[in-house]
């Protein structure tokens, strides 16, 4: 009975430790919490893919990021979707109108958006444009991209933990975000899509030189 | 829930009870290899692993189920010796219980699809639960069995309750409806789990009753 106790005892602290490691000891139980959390903690370089759209030339995405020394609100969408990129749309409108007006008041002119389709093969620089002037998208601060290289695309999605889901109609489901990303083309944070707020200020805080 | 779960389940049951009924120790060992085999071909893998309700409804129960035919080939000492370490089946139903509990977090779904290692460890550990179990059962007896039924049955509801009500995606890969079909199918698992062992256990108490009825009329006059 001695010897069972043991091993019991011995089974249960097996459990409990490989629970705590894949929980990052009980803070989060989902891909998507430690993809989070783990970001937080170590900042995730972009791969060197080259990206091309509307009203730019194609070039390395690190060499659009580091462009004006800022820090880039990022969301992964495309264009025929209904569902959620409509409501990141409108989440980057509404933050477009935020930036605009901080350009207007002189601050903060270190922050822009960025949309990134992973529909490469749809979503052509010239539909990006049209889809970009249907939501006002004003290229001063929100500019539209794709990954035109397919293995270039798998590469970026993977290193960033965006996970897209073909889901049998035509259509995908994807682990929608706001995505921070710094002047050294590092990924700093990922927001859920009820943190607007908190993406914008966390952005304007590192544009302006604040820690991470 | 339509009837197809409750029969298929049905049916699963009655075919691992017909096989158990008819095999020796060395076949039921071979079969488990067999299915062993089979789970370790990487298009059975790809097809299990491609929805969240295969992945934990089907493909857990597999490998689990691989283990407990593999462990059927243990010779008697081999068996003694292990169950000195493992009294009333103890520490199988604790090491299965929290093998279980563990892979119950919704991050080992997505994290099995892109990490080998813990595909490796996910398959042992399940392998190890089917072993676990299969050594404990008949050990534990009514009341050990009741309790670790207690509680991995009711936890095992209300994981899939909390897959059918979310409407957030837990897993990133996998599709909203698919997880909500997995919740219905853990709930209803937990519930036929449930509703076979107190069948299996109200069968055992009458038939201890007919023997002692039957003890008591020879022991007459």
């Amino acid at each position: 009975m001695l010897r069972t106790a043991l091993l019991a005892c011995l089974l249960a602290l097996a459990g409990y430790a490989s629970a705590a490691w894949l929980t990052h000891d009980f803070q989060i139980w989902t891909a998507e919490g430690a993809r989070r959390l783990e970001v937080a903690q170590h900042p995730v370089p972009v791969p060197p893919v080259t990206v091309d759209g509307p009203g730019m030339a194609a070039q390395p995405l690190p060499a659009l990021l580091a462009q004006g020394g800022g820090v880039t609100l990022v969301d992964f969408i495309y264009t025929r979707c209904q569902t959620v990129c409509l409501s990141l749309g409108s989440s980057f409108q509404q933050l477009q109108a935020a930036l605009l007006a901080d350009r207007a008041a002189g601050a903060h002119a270190g922050v822009r958006l960025l949309s990134i389709s992973f529909d490469d093969a749809h979503d052509t620089p010239a539909v990006l444009q049209a889809y970009a002037r249907t939501l006002q998208a004003d290229p001063l601060v929100w500019n539209w991209v794709r990954v035109p290289d397919v293995a270039q695309q798998q590469a970026l999605l993977q290193r960033l933990g965006v996970v897209v889901v073909p889901d049998g109609r035509g259509d995908y489901e994807h682990n929608a975000a706001f995505l921070v990303l710094d002047a050294q083309g590092r990924l700093v944070r990922v927001f859920d899509l009820a943190e607007q707020q908190l993406a914008l200020d966390f952005a304007r805080h590192l544009a302006q030189g604040g820690r991470l | 829930m339509s009837a197809r779960p409750l029969r298929a389940a049905v049916a699963a049951m009655s075919t691992i009870s017909a096989i158990r009924a008819h095999t020796t120790p060395q076949r039921q060992a071979w079969v488990g290899a067999a299915l062993l085999g089979l789970l370790l071909v990487p298009a059975v893998r790809q097809w299990l692993t491609a929805s969240m309700w295969r992945h934990m409804v089907l493909q857990f129960p597999l490998w689990m189920l691989a283990g407990a035919w593999l462990v059927a080939v243990l010779p008697p000492t081999a068996r003694a010796r292990v169950a000195r370490w493992n009294a009333y089946g103890i520490s199988g139903l604790v090491g299965a219980g929290a093998a279980l509990a563990v892979l119950m977090v919704p991050r080992v779904l997505d994290l099995v699809l892109v990490s080998a290692p813990v595909e490796a460890a996910k398959c042992a550990a399940l392998l190890l639960a089917g072993a676990g179990l299969r050594l404990s059962w008949r050990a534990a007896g009514l009341v050990v069995q009741g309790f670790f039924l207690g509680n991995m049955l009711p936890m095992t509801a209300v994981v899939g309750q909390l897959y059918i009500d979310s409407p957030l995606r837990l897993c990133n890969a996998y599709l909203l409806d698919d997880q909500a079909r997995l919740g219905a199918w853990l709930v209803t698992a937990a519930a036929l789990l449930a509703v076979g062992w107190l069948a299996q256990v109200a069968w055992w108490v009458v038939r201890r009753e007919a023997l002692v009825m039957q003890a008591a009329r020879t022991a007459r006059p």
